[in-house]
């Protein structure tokens, strides 16, 4: 047996050994010289999860994407669809063929021409495949699409669906058909190497948990010199976004992609390095109240539950000011098109609550200070801050009312389930992105709408929302959508709190020229954005 | 003979313990709340879609099969399929374990070397100044909660003194020795933390050992033989003093790996814990899955090989 003395010195020299093998190991080969280039460091808050565009759908997943696979159309900072890679568009008179223009200059970054043959292999391989987000946009009146010309896509569809053209254009990345694998296949494949690029940059190095380097392509023909004025975007990961703000003031990063939450914006708004932008939202926070719950399906108490929310407060305290006032419109002001500002927000009146909840009946005969089976729960993510925070004003603005609101708020996964299987009485969350009135008012406001959490079930909004989606074009839709929200204004059937106006930091000491589009997902991070990026004179 | 036969014992309670980890991750990572299909179903998915995904994956079979299907894969080395990334989980998590083993490894090396003298220090000169300091130190490094520590350290020795880089695990375009310096350099933040947050455990331990060895009559003896007061803590009372300690570094392993999910988090350090910290949001049950069953393997073979050097240090553990 060896002594004691001689074990601890062996297992100190193995640990030392340990230690130094480990470092060399990770530190690899040593290589050519290469000379420094233009790098810009974006900061996430996640990996990216899949890197084919097709299936990976968080943030990062489409911040990075974008910058290789382009799509058809890009959105205006009023959220309206307009022209990119597609110049022009348009449906056959009886609505069943819709037709797309696209550009003649697109090249893939392998030397390869960007043609109809790709969006052809793209919305075939998404809708036989049924991957992602797209497939839901777009399955439902797709049938078959032809590259009439190297330049024009033609598509066949089952019914008019006046979306069906700037859904696509605007969700769908375009995929290169001679890399994919074939249709059927193509949701498997991982896209993990040898990247081939239609955009501004194409990934050259993966270093999951760290960073994800993409250089720009020899020609872009959107950026304003045909290339991208940066050599390299640098997107690095940073879970926590205390510790992603302070590499931003340290100049470990340029920029951060995310939204930064209120509190953060504070403290960087007091270096003069670092610029602020505000962004509208194209979504918007909202109750949504279970029409299957009496007396939830009374008209008089979601009127009434309506005007025992003090809005101000909530946009002046919970949200630090950074949100406005949709009207009590379930079409924000941002979608200006679209938006009728003749709607009236709902006041926040606790006294006509109470007479609303009289006339209708209810009283408080155990003297509790609250009417007879009028509480409910309301549901929310306790992960969510802003929402946590303005669900107790939401509490206690009701109980001046007489509404007791009980606080429900869950850890995500939980919050998502309860929301799914519509087990709630008040659904508080957010949407990120509602820029296609007519085709997201289908999937909250439709019986059985995908996120229909209030169980709406009105034939007048069915009826609004065919004619909605049948018009071929926005002016045509225009009627019925402001219709629908007007009707769900008057019905309580959803009661919009606010827009948020997105923060984004980025040190413009070292850099000018970002184009800002709506959103969190475009913000800063689009490709037009990072393709006119240059570092300050 | 004895010493093999005490190996073999604790050889087969480490498998034993390792299979109960397994099987207790397995159930708790499935009943945790909420549902993977949320992560992935995407709004206009029809019913038989959602239906034939849950199928692939395997979601529409008893807990029970899943579990027997489970174990059956896990015996020949294969961890599963990501839900969300497609990728092997093995492929996923080998990337992430280097660096989780360089972090864990050198926050205990370095807590070790610092933690002995300064117990000695401690115990040698108890109820003096130092003493009362390296206590005072260590009651507060023991109620300070990592990323509080964590943010502490990126302030104000990355940011403010800009003495180390926030975040990361290395610089892009570094090569060879640079590389290796570039990995010390963003290794020694989180490396701090974790040595901060249990440095106290050790301290305070050896030294309370130490105290007591130092009382006892073999240590009296040596001094009435004349060793120097020196030799008599650093050759005698020090060698038995240890023994606590070493079965401190055995506990506390699982300390660092839980550290390491709050420290990689924060210090964007791409380990296991990282992958564990995504892997919850995401439901990703065949990754939060593999990464319990590879960090219980970790803890369980570095208790096994402390029990083992327990044995060859001490001998009546041997027949214990």
């Amino acid at each position: 047996m060896p002594r004691p003395s001689s074990a601890a010195w062996t297992l100190r020299a193995l640990a030392y050994t340990f230690f130094a093998l480990a470092v060399f190991a990770l530190a690899g080969p040593m290589p050519a010289n290469a000379q420094e280039p233009t790098r810009l460091a974006v900061g996430t808050t996640a990996d990216v999860v899949n890197l084919n565009p097709l299936v990976g759908n968080s943030r990062s997943d489409t911040w990075v994407t974008n910058l290789m696979y382009p799509r058809l159309m890009q959105m205006s900072a009023n959220g309206q669809k307009e022209p990119y890679v597609a110049t022009d568009w348009g449906y056959s008179d009886d609505g069943l063929t819709a037709w797309m223009e696209l550009r003649d200059d697109m090249m893939w970054s392998d030397g390869e021409p960007f043609t109809a043959d790709d969006v052809a292999f793209t919305i075939t391989a998404v809708t036989e495949e049924a991957i992602g987000i797209t497939a839901g946009l777009v399955g439902g009146s797709f049938e078959r699409a032809r590259a009439v010309s190297p330049t024009r896509v033609e598509f066949d569809l089952t019914q008019r669906d006046g979306q069906f053209l700037t859904n696509m254009g605007f969700w769908m990345p375009i995929v290169p058909e001679h890399v994919f694998p074939e249709v059927g296949q193509v949701s498997e494949f991982a896209n993990d190497s040898d990247w081939v690029s239609a955009g501004p940059f194409v990934m050259t190095s993966v270093e999951r948990g760290q960073r994800y380097v993409l250089e720009a392509v020899e020609t872009y023909p959107f950026a304003p010199g045909g290339r991208a004025a940066v050599d390299e975007v640098v997107f690095r990961v940073f879970p926590d976004v205390n510790a992603q703000a302070l590499a931003l003031r340290a100049g470990d990063l340029d920029l951060i992609a995310n939204a930064i939450p209120p509190a953060i914006a504070r403290a960087l708004s007091a270096d003069p390095s670092i610029t602020l932008v505000e962004i509208p939202a194209l979504g918007w926070a909202h109750m949504q109240y279970n029409l299957e719950r009496p007396p939830l399906d009374d008209l008089a108490v979601r009127q009434a539950l309506a005007h025992a929310v003090d809005y101000e407060a909530i946009r002046r305290i919970a949200l630090q000011g950074q949100a406005g006032s949709t009207l009590s419109s379930v079409i924000s002001p941002v979608l200006s098109f679209w938006h009728d500002d003749t709607i009236e927000e709902y006041t926040y009146d606790p006294e006509r609550a109470r007479a609303l909840l009289e006339e209708a009946g209810y009283t408080d005969a155990d003297g509790d200070g609250f009417y007879d089976g009028i509480t409910f729960g309301l549901l929310y993510d306790q992960a969510a801050a802003e929402i946590a925070n303005w669900a107790q004003i939401v509490r206690d603005s009701s109980a001046e009312a007489g509404i007791e609101i009980e606080l429900t708020g869950l850890e995500r996964n939980t919050y998502l389930a309860r929301a799914r299987d519509r087990d709630h009485d008040i659904y508080a969350g957010s949407w990120s992105i509602m820029e296609e009135p007519a085709a997201y008012l289908d999937l909250a406001f439709r019986d059985g709408g995908f996120i229909n959490y209030g169980n709406v079930s009105d034939p007048e909004i069915e009826r609004l929302l065919d004619e909605a989606q049948a018009a071929t074009s926005p002016e045509e839709a225009l009627g019925p959508v402001q219709a629908i929200a007007r009707r769900i204004n008057e019905q309580v059937y959803d009661n919009v709190l606010y827009y948020q106006e997105f923060q984004f930091a980025y040190n413009s000491d070292r850099w000018e020229g970002f184009v800002p589009q709506p959103s969190d997902l475009l913000s800063l991070v689009n490709p037009l954005s990072l393709a006119s990026v240059h570092p300050v004179d | 003979m004895r010493l093999l036969s005490y190996a073999s014992r604790r050889l087969l309670r480490g498998f034993a313990t390792f299979l109960f980890a397994v099987t207790i991750t397995f159930f708790l990572v499935r009943l945790l709340p909420g549902d993977p299909m949320l992560a992935i179903a995407a709004p206009g998915m029809t019913e038989e879609l959602l239906a034939r995904q849950i199928a692939d994956l395997g979601l529409d079979r008893s807990l029970i099969v899943q579990y027997v299907a489970y174990l059956r894969e896990l015996a020949q080395g294969n961890l599963g399929i990501s839900f969300l990334r497609g990728q092997p989980v093995s492929e996923v998590l080998m990337a992430r374990l280097p660096w989780t083993l360089l972090l864990t490894g050198s926050a205990l090396l370095v807590t070790i070397v610092l933690g002995v003298p300064l117990g000695v220090l401690a115990a040698v000169k108890a109820r003096g100044a130092v003493d009362r300091l390296v206590q005072m130190v260590g009651v507060i490094g023991q109620s300070l909660f990592v990323p509080s520590i964590g943010i502490f350290l990126l302030y104000t020795l990355g940011l403010w003194l800009d003495l180390f880089p926030i975040g990361s695990a290395v610089d892009p375009d570094t090569h060879g020795v640079a590389r290796a310096l570039s990995i010390l350099h963003h290794l020694a933040l989180p490396c701090l933390t974790l040595v901060m947050a249990q440095l106290a455990s050790y301290v305070l331990t050896l030294r309370a050992t130490l105290i007591e060895s130092l009382g006892e009559e073999y240590c009296d003896l040596a001094r009435v033989k004349g060793a120097s007061e020196r030799r008599v803590v650093w050759q005698h009372a020090l060698r038995n003093a240890l023994l606590p300690t070493t079965t401190l570094v055995g506990l506390q392993i699982g300390f660092l790996v839980g550290g390491a999910v709050l420290t990689e988090t924060i210090y964007a350090y791409p380990g296991v814990g990282r992958a564990i910290f995504e892997a919850v949001g995401q439901l990703d049950y065949p990754v939060l899955q593999g990464a319990f069953v590879l960090l219980a393997a970790t803890v369980v073979l570095a208790n096994l090989l402390t029990d083992l050097l327990y044995g060859l240090l001490d001998p009546r553990v041997r027949t214990a």
